[in-house]
């Protein structure tokens, strides 16, 4: 009998910013199944300061669910599961709660070596404090000014790119001495470390410049030529930075690590490993796109030709970073998401009240809107910096749009919070903008971490849950791609059931339609668009047959437009918005 | 299903201790079982100073291998503004002058850095009270009896001052009119809110601190420019105080309070708070561990709209989720906000008054 086969029951405890989810995977008839799960509100900061107390609550839960004890009187779990079920056989944790790791970039051009030093740093909990780069808005800059910026910018980690392979010296070695005079002039102790991702010709005078002013980290050069961009060794770096040096400082962790062989997981890493899984499912052709929004982060990991894509904003979730947000872009940013009038004024106070109740959630409809418009605005941001390090390939239709995508996941107390799942929908195709067919999956029970990490310990159990209905269809998308004035017919819809019975339906350039096809049901969907309309079925004008499943919203024909235009009119805009609402049952 | 809420802390009397921490090492300068006042240094620290990094190469016309020949001074010397560095030449000689006080701690490229002299650091007390403990090179534990009220928003630092209530009820919004000279040098005690002329006003005759309950969204920005710290109770917007702290802080009106507006709601939380220091021989128990479950009889406060700042008690907790306003099915308490009948209100929009 081989390892794998010997581990029974699993508990999976997540410790978010704000909340802590426990989920209990177990053999059912031979086969494991999603059997309960708990939420308490994460219990690192003050009075608990200690994450074990948030874990225990939410595994209580399961405890009252199923009957089933799980910590032994002295509160160590019970591991592995006894004969009388108590306990057990393997626990592991996935955590975002921890705070980012706080980062200054440095760099030659904004357009490459910074923003592929900034594609590297947003794999993982980050956020950037300031960056200095050779453009000519930075060059100005003194040597002394950019010392300076580092010193009170404190962050955890310099990351220095710049120079292809072979290419430019003196400018990347300039960089590099003054970082390390920056550093050298920090109290010993507090000094930043710094992660050199350049021309890898300069090692060794990199080395030598920064001496011992700070602990110097190697990686491959992010861009090693002008079209070319690798990220995977500066990404390590980065991550095992904010492993041993952010989650590892989480309070109480390490008795967490006491509870589990296996080590402590970012959130994200868990997640990208469900979505990688996902792609391995679908049509290897599109791609796979998972979104998790957290209190504090936005996750946005793409998986194409195999290759995955994971982005997270460390400073932007529903709960912090909205007022930032407002602050940096203003309040139209989100009010031009809502169906009915907000002051600016009130959407800051409806923030900041968030941000000081993290727990709390909207009671009155206005602030559930400002809610699911900061979602919307959150994705759209994580999506402007994740999109241009994708490689697609075929995928990507059309340069600007999104490139085509089989599934869509979305995940995150939020989104499977949100009332009505006709909601959930609109905020995922007003955030990306899917176009062809896609399939959007919805995380309702918040466990796509879970499976993600449970995938590494034992694939067969995520393969199992994942197939007993752990994550919820919520629809079928059809967004067709093409200019037309509105009213224009674009396309031709037939859906027929697998259970009989057929119907077709001309989509007007502008509409948003709901077809029924609810969870369970699958049917055959023929789309013929118009000459100059592109459904992701070869081209414009290309017409075809699709197998649908249903969801819990049904088939959604998303003819809109891309890119999205939403009126200028305020009025207009919200009336245009409470449609929508109602069109996908929100 | 047991609910862990969170808490806030609004205690008539309780021992109150607080840690008064240096930002990097320094000199602790009280010892175990010294009484301090809130202004009194107990402790000080040098912060790092300004600093130049000083071209030398370039004004002197040389390339960086011949600067060390031209210096005047060598890591580690003090040099003073204006005083000569590096020079080359002797009739026409170029020079190169210190631009400040400090020490040359780096050199090399053709420059050298000078780091001006470190800024002295002093942590102050913050309350009245005696230090209980101390962390070597670092700071003190100082303790008091008195009463404590977090806020839940705030701006500014710490401060201190009389407390004086302006509102006869806890809805009563603070009005520039209330405002007059008796107020200079006090912390005010508002009710549901201000407005700019009564915050102009406060600002005119030097007030130490404002405690509101709802700050005004519009305000947001102008609270930030004060120069004392101001403490909200309930939320932003306008919304009565909470009756417990306003009979709380009405009953301690005349007393000498410390108030404190800095907020940080995540990494280390910091709320803000007022701390009242009071003479008792008689101290209860400290405060209990947190994680005490939601039950029938708790006293709880609502957090967000449409019952922000409410207080009440828990009447009963519904087993099975009901749904809200916004659509959501949620668990919840019914809770006795002293209107007609107990209202529903969810578990995670409920907080335990402590």
């Amino acid at each position: 009998m081989s390892e794998e086969q010997h581990l029974g029951s699993i508990l999976l405890a997540d410790c978010g910013t704000v909340m802590t989810k426990a989920v209990l995977l177990d053999q059912v008839a031979g086969q494991y199944r999603f059997v309960a799960q708990g939420e308490a509100p994460t219990t690192a900061e003050y009075p608990w300061s200690d994450v074990t107390a948030g874990i225990r609550q939410a595994v209580e839960q399961i405890s009252q669910f199923t009957g089933r004890r799980f910590f032994d009187a002295g509160g160590d779990l019970i591991s592995p599961e006894t004969t009388s079920r108590e306990g057990v056989d393997v626990f592991a944790a996935t955590a975002s709660a921890s705070q980012p790791l706080q980062v200054v970039l440095g760099g030659l051009v904004r357009d490459l070596s910074v923003a592929s030093a900034q594609r590297a740093t947003a794999s993982t909990y980050s956020i950037v404090k300031a960056i200095l780069s050779g453009n000519s808005q930075d060059a100005e800059l003194t040597e002394e000014s950019r010392a300076r910026t580092i010193r009170d910018a404190a962050p955890d980690v310099i990351c220095i790119a710049g120079g292809t392979e072979g290419g430019a010296a003196g400018p990347v070695l300039k960089l590099v001495e003054t970082a390390a005079l920056a550093c050298s002039l920090m109290e010993q102790g507090t000094r930043p470390r710094m992660l050199f991702a350049g021309n890898s010709r300069l090692r060794r005078q990199v080395v030598r410049i920064v001496d011992k002013r700070a602990e110097l980290h190697v990686a491959d050069n992010v861009r090693p030529t002008s079209t070319e961009e690798n990220l995977h060794g500066a990404q390590a770096q980065l991550d095992a930075l904010y492993v041993q040096g952010k989650m590892g400082q989480l309070p109480g962790i390490s008795a967490v690590g006491g509870w589990s062989a296996a080590s402590l997981t970012p959130t994200a890493r868990a997640f990208s490993q469900l979505v990688q899984y996902l792609w391995h499912l679908g049509d290897q052709s599109a791609g796979v796109l998972g979104v998790d929004i957290g209190a504090a982060n936005t996750t946005l990991v793409a998986v194409f030709d195999g290759q995955v894509f994971t982005t997270i904003r460390g400073d932007l979730g529903i709960t912090f970073g909205g007022e930032q947000l407002v602050r940096r872009q203003g309040a139209e940013a989100l009010t031009r998401w809502l169906p009915a009038a907000m002051s600016a004024d009130e959407v800051r106070g409806v923030l900041i009240n968030k941000e000081i109740r993290p727990t709390s959630i909207q009671q009155e409809p206005g602030e559930l809107w400002l809610d699911q418009a900061l979602t919307r605005e959150a994705i759209r941001t994580t999506l402007r910096i994740a999109h241009p390090g994708w490689r697609p390939g075929t995928a990507q239709a059309y340069p600007d749009l999104l490139p085509l995508c089989d599934t869509i996941v979305v995940s995150g107390g939020t989104l499977a919070h949100t009332p009505r799942p006709g909601q959930v929908a609109l905020i995922v195709l007003d955030a990306l903008e899917p176009i062809g067919v896609s399939t959007l999956v919805l995380d309702a029970y918040g466990l796509a971490p879970a499976l993600g990490n449970v995938a590494t310990i034992k694939p067969m159990a995520a393969v199992e849950t994942l197939d007993s209905g752990a994550l919820v269809n919520l629809a079928t998308v059809v967004a067709p791609v093409g200019q037309a004035r509105r009213g224009d017919i674009v396309l031709k819809a037939k859906v027929t059931y697998d259970s009989g019975g057929a119907f077709g339906v001309d989509i007007a350039y502008g509409d948003l339609e709901v077809l029924p096809l609810p969870p369970g049901q699958q049917a055959v969907l023929e789309l013929h668009p118009s000459r100059q309309f592109d459904v992701g079925l070869g081209g414009p004008g290309k017409a075809g047959k699709r197998r649908v499943s249903g969801g819990l919203v049904g088939l959604i024909i998303d003819a809109r437009g891309r890119p999205l235009r939403l009126s200028g009119k305020a009025d207009r805009r919200q009336s245009q918005m409470q449609q929508w609402l109602w069109d996908v049952g929100g | 299903m047991s609910y862990y809420s969170f808490e806030t802390q609004i205690t008539p009397l309780t021992m109150v201790r607080r840690e008064r921490m240096l930002p990097v090492p320094g000199d602790v300068l009280v010892r175990i079982g010294d009484r301090v006042e809130p202004t009194q240094v107990v402790a000080r620290a040098n912060l790092p100073g300004d600093f130049r990094i000083v071209p030398v190469a370039r004004p002197l016309g040389v390339p960086t291998s011949q600067v060390e020949r031209h210096m005047r001074v060598s890591l580690g010397d003090e040099v003073q503004r204006g005083q000569l560095i590096a020079k080359r030449g002797r009739l026409f000689a170029y020079t190169v002058k210190s631009p400040l006080d400090g020490m040359v701690t780096a050199s090399g490229g053709g420059r050298v850095l000078i780091e001006a002299s470190p800024t002295p650091f002093d942590l102050r007390a913050y309350i009245y009270g005696t230090v209980s403990n101390m962390i070597q090179h670092y700071g003190v534990i100082i303790e008091t009896p008195g009463a404590v009220i977090q806020g839940v928003w705030g701006t500014g630092g710490e401060s201190l001052g009389v407390l004086k209530c302006t509102a006869e009820s806890p809805d009563e919004p603070l009005q520039a009119q209330a405002i007059d000279p008796t107020c200079h040098g006090s912390i005010l005690v508002a009710g549901a809110g201000l407005d700019d002329a009564a915050l102009d006003r406060a600002q005119e005759l030097q007030v130490r601190g404002i405690v509101v309950g709802g700050l005004p969204p519009e305000l947001i920005s102008h609270v930030e420019r004060l120069s004392f710290p101001i403490v909200v109770t309930e939320g932003i917007g306008t919304v009565p105080m909470a009756t417990p702290i306003f009979r709380l802080l009405t009953t301690n009106d005349g007393r000498e309070a410390s108030i404190n507006g800095q907020v940080q709601p995540r990494w280390g939380v910091v709320r803000p708070e007022i701390v009242i220091p009071l003479p008792a021989e008689m101290v209860p128990p400290a405060q209990t561990e947190p994680g005490v479950p939601l039950e029938i009889g708790t006293r709880v406060r609502a957090v967000r709209a449409p019952y922000m700042g409410a207080v009440g008690t828990v009447v009963a907790l519904p087993p099975h989720a009901r749904r809200i306003q916004t659509g959501a099915r949620v668990h919840g308490a019914e809770v006795d906000l002293g209107q007609e009948a107990p209202v529903f209100v969810p578990l995670a929009n409920l907080e335990i008054l402590r």
